[in-house]
């Protein structure tokens, strides 16, 4: 299952924004699926992530599933926010 | 409005008594959504006038961070003016943002999570360096994080106050009492 995080839109800020789209996630696209179903996290197209929209979605994410991949994380703002999740969110992957 | 002024705006708005505070101002963001409309033309503004584009959706991030701890911290708890005071400015050289709100504040927000907490200057180094959120539901708590974080690699400067205790980052973090107390944080980023 590869996930496009564009979809959900290119700017990602807000924590109710993550949650919101983490619902959306859960109801349509990792509805059912095994804990060692192989996800694809693909940052292709987003401009601008927080640690708060991100720790919504892709920190449950991680903790939901057993073999998590990000694709695509060469953006500034992903990176940054993918360090702070790993440093103080406990964001293995 | 140059970034000097935006300074002064802010810093009037957040002092204001109750019965002043200027609600019809520009700058004004009662609710999450004004804010975050007006937030989310940041990169693009910026970018027109002339600052690189990495780092005019890294300065959008933390100002997205920025507003919504407001938010996220006060909501149904204000004090009494909701909302934020937001404003930028880049002349080609140096840019200014500016978020200041009149809420609890980083001490009283902390404290729902660490009731014995009773210094400032504790209360904001919290804030700064350990992982933790006065939200106690969610649990969460790094946006701050990211700020300093962002700060340092970018080399840009950020100044902090909440009560009578500022916060000055750039390459190094100094916690220190300022002799111009507010209600509520006052964040004013430099890049």
């Amino acid at each position: 299952m590869k996930i496009e995080i564009k979809k959900f839109g290119d700017k990602l800020v807000s924590r109710p924004a993550g949650r919101e789209a983490f619902m959306a996630m859960e109801s349509y696209l990792l509805k059912d699926l095994p804990k060692d179903e192989p996800i694809e996290i693909d940052f292709f197209g987003v401009k601008a992530l927080t640690p708060s929209w991100a720790d919504e979605v892709v920190t449950k994410i991680a903790e939901k599933f057993e073999n998590v991949k990000l694709l695509n994380t060469e953006n500034a703002t992903v990176q940054a926010t993918l360090k702070t999740l790993r440093e103080y969110s406990g964001l293995k992957i | 409005m140059n970034g000097e002024n935006i300074e002064k705006s802010a810093f009037n708005w957040i002092t204001a008594p109750s019965d002043k505070v200027d609600v019809d101002s520009e700058y004004y963001c009662q609710t999450r959504d004004i804010f975050e409309a007006r937030n989310d033309r940041v990169p693009e503004n910026l970018i027109k006038m002339g600052l690189d584009e990495s780092l005019s959706y890294i300065v959008y991030a933390m100002s997205g961070e920025l507003g919504n701890n407001a938010f996220d911290h006060n909501l149904g708890n204000w004090p009494d003016v909701p909302g934020v005071f937001f404003a930028f400015d880049y002349d080609g050289k140096n840019g200014v943002l500016v978020i200041a709100d009149r809420g609890i504040g980083v001490l009283n927000s902390l404290r729902e999570a660490i009731p014995d907490l009773t210094d400032e200057k504790k209360a904001l180094e919290i804030a700064f360096t350990k992982k933790i959120s006065s939200r106690v539901l969610e649990n969460r708590g790094n946006g701050l994080k990211f700020i300093k974080s962002n700060v340092l690699e970018k080399n840009l400067f950020l100044q902090f106050v909440s009560g009578k205790t500022q916060v000055s980052l750039n390459h190094e973090m100094k916690i220190t009492e300022t002799a111009s107390p507010v209600r509520g944080c006052l964040v004013i980023l430099k890049f």
